[in-house]
Parts: C-alpha cells; sequence; structure tokens
C-alpha cells in the first residue's frame, strides 16, 4: 500500500506504553489549579481579600452605576427612540445573486422551473423567520458581474442592478408581497398542510408597501404589464445591454408563469385542502366559499 | 358526538332533538330509535364519515381531485444534498469546480465536504486570531503537513505554525490562508 497508514506515530506509541489503569491515569500538568479558599493561611486569611476598612471591607457599596454623587453616565445620555417601533418594521433577508448562481451550479435550485421563496428556503440558501418580523428575502448585486443564469424568479424586494442583471441573462424577475401568515405557510409548507386547513387568500400590501408593489421600476406584482416592458427597455438603455426577446425562448411558458395576486402557490388556488396522506386535492363546491376564494 | 350520545338517556335525546338540528345527530337519533342501541350509534355515523354532496345543508360539499398534487410534489423539500449536475466548462460562473475524476497519485487525500466543497476553513478566536483548518484528511497526514508548510513559506515567506490533529485527521494553521489553500488544493485535484 502506498499510502501509509493513518495516525501512525500515536498507534505505535500505544503499543509500548503499558497498560491503561487508574494507577497510571491523570489530568495533564497545569490542567487543574487548586481554587482560592478566603480566610484560610497567610495569603487567604487576615482581611480574605476584602482591603482595608471602608465600604469595600464592610461589604456596602452603592448600586452599580452610582458615580458618588456625579450624575452618572446612564442619565447624561438623553433618551431617543432608536428602536423604537422595532417590531412594526419589516425585514429582509439578503440573497446575494453569487448565491443564487452557487444554488443553480450546485443543483440545489432548478432554473428550468419558476424559482419562489418556497424552493430557496428548500434548497437552504436563506434561512426566513416570519415570526421575526421578517418579510421575504431581499435580492441585492452582489457578483451581478459573474451571473449568467435564466431564471424567473419572484423576491419580495430586489435592487435596480439586480433586476437588470437577471434581464440581461433572459430572465424574468418579479416582486410580491406575503403578509406574515402566508409567508409561513410559503416557507414551510409541509407543516401547514399536515394541519388540514384551507389555503387562505395572500392579503394586499399594507399603504406603506403598496406604492412600492405598483411601481414598475420595482417590477411589482400589482403594477402594469406594459408598464412593466417599458421599465425593461428603459433599464436596459440605462445600464448599456441588448433586452434579450424572451417570447422566441423554449421556456417562454415557464418564464411567463406568474402567480395570482391572492395565490401563495404555484398551481393551487387559495381554498383547496390539501390531504398529503393520500395524495389528493379537496376542493370546495359551495358557491359562497367558490366566490369568497377567487374574489380580489 | 359519540361520548354525548351515550352520556344522554333516550328522553334527554328527544328534547335535543329540537334544539340541535345537526345531520349527524339527526341521523344518529334514527339509527337510536330503530336499533335501541347505544353501540350501533357510533359504528353507522363512524361509517357516513365521508360527507358527500348530497348530505345536509349545514355542511358544505367537496370535490377530491389528484391532478393538481404534482404541484405539491414541488414544494416537498428534499430529504438529502442534491448531487451537482454536469455542466460543460468548468470552474462554473459561481467559481465551484468539481473532484477530479481520477484522485491525485498523493499519499493522502483531502474528501470534499457533504456540499460537494473544498474543506479549508477559517477560525478567528479572540476577535484577533486568525487560522485556517483543512479537514476530511486520508492516508499520510504528515506528509499533506509538509507540502503545506513548503507551499506556504514560499508564497508567505515565513513558516507558519501547524498543529497536526491525527485523531480529527485535520490541520490547523497559524494565519488566514483560506483562499490559497483552497486554490492550491483544487489545483491538486481535490
Amino acid at each position: 500500500m502506498s499510502i501509509s497508514k493513518s495516525g501512525a506515530k500515536s498507534l505505535d506509541l500505544l503499543k509500548k506504553l503499558p497498560r491503561i489503569s487508574l494507577v497510571n491515569l491523570g489530568p495533564n500538568p497545569g490542567a487543574k489549579k487548586n481554587e482560592k479558599r478566603r480566610g484560610r493561611g497567610q495569603h487567604g486569611g487576615n482581611r480574605s481579600g476584602r482591603g482595608h476598612k471602608g465600604e469595600r471591607q464592610r461589604g456596602n457599596r452603592p448600586r452599580l452605576g452610582f458615580e458618588g454623587g456625579q450624575t452618572p453616565f446612564y442619565l447624561v445620555i438623553p433618551k431617543y427612540g432608536y428602536n423604537e417601533g422595532h417590531s412594526r418594521r419589516p425585514q429582509y433577508q439578503p440573497l446575494t445573486l453569487n448565491k443564487l448562481q452557487y444554488l443553480i451550479d450546485l443543483g440545489r435550485v432548478d432554473p428550468s422551473q419558476p424559482i419562489d421563496l418556497t424552493q430557496l428556503v428548500n434548497s437552504r440558501g436563506v434561512t426566513i423567520q416570519p415570526l421575526k418580523r421578517d418579510y421575504g428575502v431581499h435580492l441585492v448585486a452582489e457578483g451581478a458581474e459573474n451571473f449568467s443564469a435564466k431564471v424567473n424568479i419572484e423576491v419580495q424586494m430586489a435592487s435596480e442592478l439586480a433586476i437588470a442583471a437577471i434581464e440581461k441573462n433572459g430572465g424574468v424577475i418579479t416582486t410580491s408581497f406575503y403578509d406574515p401568515r402566508s409567508l409561513c405557510i410559503l416557507c414551510k409548507p409541509v407543516p401547514f398542510f399536515t394541519r388540514g386547513q384551507p389555503i387562505p387568500k395572500r392579503m394586499l400590501p399594507g399603504e406603506d408597501l403598496l406604492p412600492y408593489y405598483t411601481d414598475a421600476k420595482n417590477r411589482g406584482y400589482m403594477a402594469e404589464l406594459a408598464k412593466i416592458q417599458e421599465a425593461r427597455m428603459e433599464l436596459a438603455r440605462t445600464y448599456g445591454y441588448i433586452l434579450p426577446d424572451i417570447t422566441k425562448e423554449e421556456l417562454f411558458e415557464m418564464l411567463s408563469m406568474r402567480k395570482g395576486p391572492r395565490q401563495i402557490f404555484f398551481g393551487l388556488s387559495p381554498g383547496w385542502v390539501v390531504n398529503m396522506a393520500e395524495k389528493k386535492i379537496l376542493k370546495p363546491t359551495d358557491e359562497r366559499l367558490i366566490s369568497y376564494y377567487n374574489s380580489s | 358526538m359519540r361520548c354525548s350520545l351515550y352520556a344522554l338517556n333516550r328522553s334527554v335525546v328527544m328534547a335535543n332533538m329540537a334544539l340541535s338540528c345537526c345531520a349527524r345527530m339527526k341521523n344518529g337519533i334514527k339509527i337510536l330509535k330503530a336499533t335501541g342501541n347505544f353501540s350501533r350509534v357510533g359504528a353507522k355515523m363512524q361509517a357516513n364519515y365521508c360527507v358527500s354532496a348530497s348530505s345536509s345543508q349545514t355542511y358544505p360539499g367537496i370535490t377530491e381531485s389528484t391532478e393538481e398534487y404534482k404541484y405539491v410534489e414541488r414544494l416537498i423539500p428534499p430529504s438529502s444534498v442534491p448531487t451537482p449536475p454536469k455542466h460543460d466548462q468548468y470552474p462554473t460562473p459561481s467559481g465551484w469546480r468539481p473532484p477530479a475524476a481520477v484522485p491525485p497519485a498523493l499519499p493522502y487525500m483531502v474528501r470534499r465536504s457533504r456540499m460537494h466543497n473544498v474543506p479549508v476553513y477559517s477560525d478567528i478566536t479572540h476577535g484577533n486570531r486568525k487560522m485556517t483548518i483543512v479537514r476530511k484528511i486520508e492516508g499520510d497526514i504528515w506528509a499533506l503537513e509538509k507540502d503545506l508548510k513548503d507551499f506556504l513559506t514560499h508564497t508567505s515567506g515565513t513558516t507558519p505554525l501547524m498543529q497536526v490533529n491525527e485523531v480529527n485527521m485535520s490541520i490547523r494553521i497559524k494565519g488566514s490562508f483560506d483562499k490559497d489553500l483552497k486554490s492550491w488544493l483544487l489545483e491538486k485535484g481535490f
């Protein structure tokens, strides 16, 4: 065998040394140090490490932060609402184009299907915590120079350069809103299906996020398609690349797939119940339920 | 449902008929009247579990379908790390390269991690002490240590301190060399 056995030196030592027993087991020198015993002996006794007279020796020191009467530091500095309303601020997990390209290269994300937040979470590319005020994923343009994948991706926020990089490679990007309950369901669909509840309608964005999602520049899901087409051409002119024509692609059908404004999953409508044990989908037939779930 | 019927006696059941017009309760009472036996009521009700569109007005009907189940299958997360697909050109746009098809003829071997990456990691303690770790080594670890020493002396000028852990089969190097070592190992074909 050309490769010598691993750990040869330690094995040789083990062969030569005597048998291990309680007699020859002990800690490494310097590993165990004796504890300090106050009030005993020449060094531990006398004042027992408490100093000479005063509050120190008598154990009567004032509270932490007291500065002898001078206004203490924690009162001098004025209050300011840095963290005020922190639980009402939506947070977005960043996803770089570098990471997206890496996931596609390693086969963890399939570019021949629309890329959703569920696909990104299933590939363990991002970790979303909907209960910690996360509202989704934010596509960031780091690694835009090396990005070369044609994808139909749906994120919650995207920077302008990231949108340009995706469209330059012939892909489609959409930004859409998920309310916290829908986001929980989107990130972890299987525990939701096991609950046996019907798929809920996705709620519309509130008034502060509505302008973002109705703007074609952000490729918002509520923006008009004609304006999105204009914005695509505008962006190509700004960044100086030729916008490829996706209508002539083989994957055009996949690239043009989009979710409805109230739909959480591709292919599954709100109101349906998924039975994973028997691999069936139960759909309601009552008119009132159908009109409720199909209304916008 | 079943427990409540068992607990009530006949007269209370009759009185309750007027109050609760639930179909299941009605069926249960019918069976009770016919058989006079509480135990048969529960059995019958269980048999009628799948509510069809033709039953009472209170429970809306459902239809079952298996066509759209393929969309559900797409949502199930994979239980193991997928093998990377074959590309035409290496390195891939993200800079990844697979290990060489034939392992190099060296006395040691450095396997890929479970995510198919080169097992070189950087460590930092006390905020300023940077180290590099090479893990997943098999074979003659001392030969690898010698080669690493030669390579790093050549690139950085000084000989870095290295610790060989024979039990874990890993090498810890003082200083941060993770990019250099990754490219060096990739060149070797690991």
